[in-house]
């Protein structure tokens, strides 16, 4: 054997070690086969669900909370529910490309060039959503403040800030990492592909 | 069960090693070895019955399982509702057989992911050609990747 070779022939001889070990197992119970049957939506997709539903569901929750609660004006309500819809709307776009049921049938290039583009869609999507955040806190301290006064829209005020800051440093983070995490795979595609181009 | 869940099922028996070996490759613990593998298994099961036997089944497997340990959200954790059942853990046990596949598996964890899955479907003695098919690159630049990827293995046993 020569010592080009001797690693790759090497890691088969241990690979067979493996297979030995693994055909002596059990490994799956019925158990498990009939949950997989069942478990057709994965965490991903049951994640963006929840997201979507809780966008539409604002819809008339904004209403009651902003509206008759809150006394804030109808224009208020109608440019939130918008944003929520708009939120929604994005979600689905993100779910659609990601939980298409043929995806994971694609070859790994195919498959994963989607799923990263998609991940990338969904990252950068903060870059919209934290800016209007803010836009929508800062008319919603305004007419707090018209309706209720200083007292209670500093309550409003610090809490919306201190809130909204922690939120964007942990949104922004993990926006970060994630287009990091998926513009390697991309430019892992790149590499593995140029020599085809 | 109905016939497509008895077929599913005799299809999973038949090819467990295959689908556990992809998941053992791409996972650092044997809890993360069990959530791939269940994950596989929903994806399996979602594609089955489209599945129409134009390509061969354990190149559609392979697909499916590495697809999903290549671009599965980590962050994202199921709960293991049901356990693996092994007698044995690759992670852990110290016997001189486990030695040797766990010094194969921190060799595969050190390559990217794709390369990790050219070096495994060539480990399981695939084809150039099928080797291709399942990741979407010419059979010629498969082994052009796989002399690479054996010079990194070669420049990780001088390190």
């Amino acid at each position: 054997m020569n010592n080009e070779n001797f690693d790759l022939e090497n890691m088969r001889q241990q690979m067979t070690t493996l297979k030995n070990k693994l055909n002596q197992q059990e490994i799956i119970s019925d158990r498990l086969v009939r949950r997989s049957m069942k478990n057709e939506v994965n965490t991903i997709a049951r994640r963006y669900y929840i997201i979507m539903a809780v966008g539409l569901f604002m819809v008339p929750y904004g209403y009651w909370c902003f509206v008759i609660l809150g006394g804030l004006s109808i224009f208020f309500w109608i440019v939130t529910s918008i944003f929520m819809l708009v939120c929604a709307g994005a979600t689905y776009y993100t779910l659609r490309k990601i939980n298409d049921p043929n995806m994971m049938n694609r070859n790994l290039v195919e498959a994963s060039r989607r799923v990263a583009s998609a991940k990338k869609f969904e990252a950068n999507w903060l870059f919209f959503g934290i800016p209007a955040v803010v836009v929508w806190f800062a008319w919603f301290m305004y007419e707090a403040y018209q309706i209720h006064g200083g007292a209670l829209s500093n309550g409003f005020f610090w809490g919306g800030c201190i809130g909204g800051i922690i939120g964007a440093i942990c949104g922004l983070s993990l926006n970060f990492r994630t287009q990091r995490q998926f513009q390697e795979i991309i430019d892992q595609i790149e590499d593995l592909t140029e020599y085809d181009k | 069960m109905t016939t497509l869940e008895r077929q599913f099922a005799q299809t999973v028996a038949e090819h467990k090693s295959t689908i556990y070996t992809v998941c053992y490759m791409f996972s650092q613990d044997a809890d993360e070895v069990n959530d791939l593998f269940q994950e596989v298994l929903v994806n399996l099961w979602k594609g089955f019955e489209s599945f129409e036997h134009r390509s061969d089944i354990r190149t559609w497997i392979y697909r499916v399982a590495l697809n999903t340990c290549i671009s599965l959200d980590r962050k994202k954790k199921r709960a293991a509702e049901v356990r693996l059942t092994m007698d044995i853990n690759l992670f852990e046990d110290r016997d001189e057989d486990t030695k040797q596949v766990d010094m194969l598996h921190k060799r595969i964890s050190k390559l990217q992911p794709f390369d990790r899955a050219i070096v495994l479907l060539w480990l399981e003695n695939l084809s150039y050609e099928e080797i291709g098919q399942i990741v979407g690159i010419t059979a010629k630049n498969v082994s052009v990747r796989l002399f690479r990827i054996r010079e990194q293995l070669k420049q990780m046993s001088n390190d």
